[in-house]
């Protein structure tokens, strides 16, 4: 068995296993953990996106 | 009268930590089961569903880097750089505990080919590691009550 997955995909993955484990891990309630975990999952892709374009405007 | 209103004030200024230096468990059994079981740690610590999110977390991770066909790091040297990067993810990869071993065990060997879904599957496969740590240490600062 081989998965595939795009670099979109993997970026996504990968933002949404480290936001679980941030949230969980720094925060003290469960409403703050989640809140927190939603921030960084947010922040990943706000990177994802604005690392994205930059590079297409700077490749040309 | 005075002197106990002072103990009373002394009393209430200690930290929860020091007023009971005793943790409930070993903080190095915690550290060592919550390396070799993801989760175990806080499951040894009446925390069960946290427990149950880190190793549903660590073994999701761990499991796309094995099935992206990621090789794991070798410890041996070359130039600096290189020695870094093998021996750092190395450790990395060690730190998810028995699923590590097991994959070692079980004979998982990916060869290092130049291909980006290997080369993404080896960061997730250290990733994992990674993600264990923190809740290595998350485990251990409930044990000794530095957290709730």
């Amino acid at each position: 068995m081989y998965l595939q997955l795009n670099h979109f995909e993997m970026s996504l993955l990968f933002a949404f296993v480290s936001s679980v484990m941030l949230g969980l891990v720094t925060k003290r309630t469960d409403r703050e953990r989640v809140r927190y975990g939603a921030y960084c999952f947010a922040c990943f892709m706000a990177a994802t996106f604005g690392i994205g374009w930059a590079m297409h405007f700077l490749h040309g | 009268m005075a002197a106990r209103a002072r103990i009373e004030v002394m009393a209430q200024a200690i930290p929860a930590s020091e007023a009971s230096p005793q943790p409930a468990r070993s903080p190095y059994l915690i550290i060592f089961l919550a390396w070799l079981i993801p989760g175990a740690g806080h499951l040894l610590l009446a925390r069960r569903g946290r427990g149950a999110i880190v190793l549903g977390t660590v073994l999701l991770t761990f499991v796309v880097g094995l099935l992206m066909h990621g090789p794991m790091f070798q410890p041996h040297g070359g130039d600096l750089l290189s020695t870094l990067i093998q021996y750092g993810g190395f450790v990395g990869d060690l730190c998810s505990g028995i699923l590590y071993l097991l994959a070692v065990w079980l004979g998982y060997n990916a060869p290092d080919v130049a291909a980006f879904s290997p080369d993404y599957g080896q960061k997730f496969l250290v990733a994992a590691g990674l993600l264990n740590i923190l809740a290595i240490v998350d485990a251990y600062e409930i044990a000794t009550k530095q957290k709730d």
